[in-house]
């Protein structure tokens, strides 16, 4: 958590705070997201070994692909820096992000620097046409790389939009191994509307509190209905580790066997399937929340952790890597699935409006790539989230709202309450007045003691510290002892759960809470989403 | 009241525990205002007013359910232990397979007659037959004495709660419906698991699929607050766009969703409410004039139901519509939840021994619709379940047979909750037409509509989908023939041991 980016808006009492940043940062309520990768054009890959953590402590013997050497550079690159500690290991799970732009030619050469015993390896670019080539050797469904050897791979980065790649060879095993990673085609022509109106009012937001622009592009498509101001992306899969013992058992005995010779080969049983792992990015919770390239995961540099403030348009990219399939549910608003693979789903009858479904939860497919946009705005909740309070001696709680055509506050992107939803501004929730926020709605809370407040809970039913501290003050309706990740007094952004809706699957072997979980915070422009840091 | 910022905080804190704690310091408690700010005049809150333009008409609706557990029976006879949501409002209603949602006239109803029993309104209906239990208000509530003899306030009396509360669990829980611009007060009131001793329990409610949430009211107890056993909670919203959505507790969700906390929900639409013989495309025209109820393609990329073709269809005489789709494509005569589950018996009865509880190889042998495997599926009227206290409780008060009068249209309003692994179900004779999927009407943002045949939808745990089953043509559907629905999943057609059973049910054109 970056104290220093905090505005002065918010008043601190030092001697709470303390304690709070450092429980926070245990609880990493830090903001990191984006949708990290490695550019192009040509990318030198590796498969290796290594160990990849779990927050059960286990150390899960897996491959995954890597860079050998530094690549041409990373994205995104907020103020034309890489983002902190950013890089790429030898193995990593899951493999890097190759970020490529339509249109530009690709090579990608791939190195097997696997156990012997594993064989071959390869990579499948599904949905991409390559050009013809004969370095290598055959293998079933692609040309691999033999043990210790090469085997290089070009295209032309074709339409838009988010895939996957993966092993090719004996995929049951290397798939489930970790041999699996994501592929951003970026637009060659990014709508010259994704630059106006609400998409720079917003560059203006974040300008104006000291944010950086994460994305990766301004569209994921070449459209105008795919424009977007922020972008996580967040690949789905699972571990058997009784798979991968076995694998660490096998290639431990089998040593520096000679490829080739009898014997120097894996017979893994990957049927019947336990998975006792689920992960998001190859963490599980709450390791996925903790930020991008952290140095306690070096195997796993990629996190789950969504911020966005209300009314952004936030690029969703969804891959399912393992073998099955999870109900990825978001909290909060529906998705528009923009498209699938890569392929735009459009109206039959007019080319400018899109088709694809709405969803509350977003079904990933093995080897199936997702692109949609999610927002959050508060609309129709019938009070007034930033408890304005026309009553009130502080100026931020008599913060006008002024309507745009779809009745939002869209005319002031400096405000604390940009894009509020006008019709419900100065409406109370809370029949009896309570702090510097206004009485005389429908509700009525219960007494505190009756309730026990999670981690994530703000302290109020407010939205952003300046309203939750006008409610309940700065520690919040949570006693002194409650463990803190969206503090009061800093964040108190509104939390919402995204996870597998199988929900056993939002466990770490047989532990709850743990696997393919992560919490979705919408932050009041006070504070400070930094991917960064 | 402090309503001025004070200057240092931390004084600000004393101040509000000195002067809010008192008014609100009371344990179980109900809410039901008769009106509101959004609602102002409480004689027009009781009933649906019809639409006719701009602004939130609706009403006022209010429910309470318990926390708790119960006991089910299983398509082999087994009697199950659940973690449960039971009714405590619309007794009467939920027992007849209705939402046990009220208007706040019926809600704020005290309770007269004899003492309310365990396993009521079982046990009186099985006592003293049809009519002899009629009461569908809150139950508990009394007048507030320290206010005044007849003041109604959400004042109850815990001994009656505690009675009716206990061990009442349903699954699926108490059916909640709610039309477009309604304000929903639901009470959640923790009575804790009596079979479980060892357990502190809190329970929440999410209201899975609602659009623009506020995470307070979300029920996601790691992002806001959880009662306790012995307290009250009530959850607020403005009713959302329509659709088919569905409920469950989210505290340890593998646990307390496998073990039966799991319901449904659904919202009508304004459209229902259009006046008949008024044009079904001019109201929608209506809704695109405010900004809450519009549809704008160019500025949302979240709405689903932007205008139609330009059409004459107007409002029919009867039956409803599943969405405001301006041109009666979701048109319905009759409707029936539909909700997908499966138990793990060995997960169940781990949960009733006090042993730990593994996740990672959980494995449904019950596979279930309405709480009910086949053939219980079609059994008329609510099932019986004898718990732990000796007495009959209506476990299970949804039948899921579905049946269509000749020549007319079902709207199967179907969720899966089932926390391992997707379910299949397939219609063997009547095509499925699906209308929307995940709450949502299936349409472009151009305005041509997406529904399409099939004859089966798969679903995991966490997605809904609007199926229309049209009967309408009488010589290929004609009275007194029976069709089913039935998973294809064919190991799920089996209650655990017997081969025989599972995730089927009867269509019947009547």
């Amino acid at each position: 958590m970056n104290l220093t980016t905090r505005k002065k808006a918010i008043s601190i009492t030092r001697l709470l705070l303390a304690p709070m940043v450092a429980v926070a940062l245990l609880l990493t309520a830090t903001a990191y997201g984006a949708a990290p990768g490695i550019t192009g054009p040509t990318f030198n890959l590796t498969a290796q070994p290594a160990y990849i953590t779990q927050p059960d402590g286990q150390m899960v013997y897996s491959w995954g692909y890597g860079c050998s050497g530094a690549p041409g550079g990373f994205a995104p690159k907020p103020g034309g820096a890489n983002l902190a500690n950013a890089n790429c290991p030898s193995m990593q799970v899951p493999g890097p992000t190759l970020i490529v732009t339509e249109g530009q030619p690709v090579t990608v050469t791939l190195t097997n620097n696997l156990p012997t015993a594993a064989g071959n390896t390869s990579i499948l670019f599904p949905g991409i046409t390559l050009q013809p080539f004969t370095d290598g050797v055959l293998g079933l469904l692609t040309r691999e790389a033999a043990n210790g050897a090469t085997v290089t791979y070009r295209f032309t980065a074709p339409s838009p939009g988010t895939r996957s790649y993966y092993s090719g060879t004996q995929g049951d095993l290397q798939v489930e191994m970790g041999l699996y990673g994501a592929i951003i085609v970026l637009p060659a022509n990014v709508p010259a509307s994704c630059d106006t109106g609400l998409s720079a009012a917003n560059l203006a937001a974040e300008a104006h509190w000291g944010e950086s622009d994460f994305r990766l592009a301004h569209a994921a498509y070449d459209h105008a209905k795919s424009c977007y101001d922020r972008e996580y992306l967040f690949q789905f899969s699972e571990m058997d580790p009784l798979i991968h013992s076995q694998a660490l058992a096998q290639v431990t005995a089998r040593g520096n066997c000679t490829a080739g010779a009898v014997g120097c080969s894996l017979q893994v049983a990957t049927e019947p399937y336990h998975p006792a792992y689920f992960m998001v990015n190859g963490r599980s919770m709450p390791d996925d929340m903790d930020p991008n390239y952290a140095f306690e995961y070096p195997h796993q540099p990629y996190n789950g952790n969504p911020h966005m403030h209300p009314g952004e348009q936030v690029l969703l990219r969804i891959i399912g890597q393992g073998r099955w399939q999870h109900p990825f549910h978001e909290h909060g608003n529906h998705v528009r699935i923009l498209g699938r693979d890569g392929n735009l789903i459009l109206s039959a009858s007019d080319a400018n409006s899109l088709a694809g479904p709405l969803l509350f939860t977003t079904t990933t497919t093995p080897g199936l790539a997702m692109d949609g946009i999610f927002y959050w705005t508060g609309k129709g909740l019938n009070w007034d989230a930033y408890g304005h309070n026309p009553a009130s001696t502080d100026p931020l709680a008599q913060l006008p709202c002024t309507p745009d055509a779809n009745g939002y506050n869209t005319g002031a992107p400096t405000a604390i309450n940009y894009y509020e939803w006008c019709q419900d501004h100065n409406k109370p929730l809370q029949a009896a007045p309570f702090g510097d926020v206004a009485g005389g709605g429908p509700a009525t809370l219960p007494d505190p003691n009756l309730f026990t407040n999670g981690a994530w809970y703000g302290g109020s039913p407010y939205l952003g510290p300046n309203a939750t501290v006008r409610a309940v003050g700065p520690t919040g309706t949570t006693p002194p002892s409650g463990t803190i990740a969206n503090p009061p007094t800093s964040e108190a952004g509104f939390a919402f759960m995204w996870h597998s809706h199988n929900e056993r699957e939002i466990t770490t072997n047989n532990a709850f809470p743990g696997g393919m979980l992560m919490m979705m915070l919408v932050d009041s422009r006070e504070f400070v989403i930094d991917e960064s840091n | 009241m402090a309503s001025r910022k004070v200057g240092t905080p931390l004084f600000l804190v004393v101040l509000v525990c000195l002067v809010t704690l008192p008014a609100i310091a009371q344990s179980f408690r109900v809410q039901c205002p008769t009106s509101t700010i959004t609602h102002p005049v409480a004689a027009n809150n009781n009933s649906e007013p019809a639409y006719t333009g701009p602004g939130v008409n609706g009403a006022i609706k209010c429910q309470q359910i318990s926390g708790g557990d119960g006991y089910a029976t299983m398509g082999d006879g087994t009697q199950t232990f659940m973690f449960s949501f039971g009714p405590l409002s619309g007794l009467l209603d939920i027992s007849q397979g209705l939402p046990g949602t009220q208007f706040p006239s019926v809600f704020n109803t005290v309770y007269s007659g004899a003492p309310l029993q365990p396993g009521d309104p079982a046990t009186t209906l099985d006592a003293s037959g049809p009519g002899s239990f009629t009461y569908n208000g809150a139950v508990g509530l009394i007048p507030d004495l320290d206010v005044g003899p007849t003041v109604i306030d959400g004042h109850v009396d815990p001994r009656q709660m505690m009675d009716v509360g206990v061990m009442n669990g349903n699954i699926p829980a108490p059916l909640m419906a709610i039309d477009e611009d309604d304000e929903f007060f639901l009470t959640l009131s923790n009575v804790g698991m009596i079979m479980r001793p060892d357990l502190f329990e809190q329970h929440t409610v999410h209201f899975h699929g609602y659009p623009n949430a506020s995470a307070f009211y979300d029920g996601v107890p790691d992002a806001s607050v959880a009662i306790n056993i012995g307290g009250s909670f009530t959850y607020y919203y403005l009713a959302p766009d329509a659709g088919t959505y569905f409920w469950h507790c989210h505290i340890t969700p593998p646990e307390h969703l496998q073990m039966g906390m799991v319901g449904q929900l659904y919202v009508r639409p304004r459209q229902n409410r259009v006046q008949v013989g008024n044009n079904l495309y001019t109201a929608l025209q209506q809704q695109q004039s405010d900004p809450r109820t519009a549809c704008n393609s160019a500025a949302d990329i979240l709405c689903s139901n932007p205008l139609p073709a330009s059409n004459s269809v107007s409002r029919a005489a009867t039956g409803g519509y599943a969405y405001n789709d301006g041109d009666g494509s979701t048109y319905y005569d009759v409707e029936y939840p539909l909700q997908i589950h499966g138990f793990d018996p060995n997960f169940h009865f781990v949960g009733m021994t006090f042993n730990p509880e593994g996740f990672a190889d959980m494995k449904d042998k019950y596979f279930l619709l309405n709480g009910r495997s086949y053939p219980d599926t079609v059994t008329p009227g609510p099932l019986e379940t004898m718990s732990a206290d000796g007495k009959k409780h209506f476990s299970q008060p949804l039948p899921s047979i579905i049946n269509i009068p000749a020549g007319k249209k079902a709207l199967l309003r179907i969720s899966d909750l089932d926390v391992t692994e997707y379910q299949t179900l397939a219609s063997l004779g009547i095509p499925m037409n699906v209308i929307a999927i995940n709450a949502k009407l299936l349409r472009d943002q151009a305005g041509n509509n997406l529904n399409y045949n099939t004859n089966s939808i798969t679903l995991a745990g966490g997605e809904s989908i609007d199926v229309i089953l049209d009967a309408s043509n009488t010589t290929k559907y004609p009275a007194g023939s029976v069709f089913y629905l039935y998973t294809p999943n064919l190991d799920h057609l089996s209650n655990d041991a017997e081969n025989f059973g599972g995730l089927m049910t009867e269509v019947h054109i009547n």
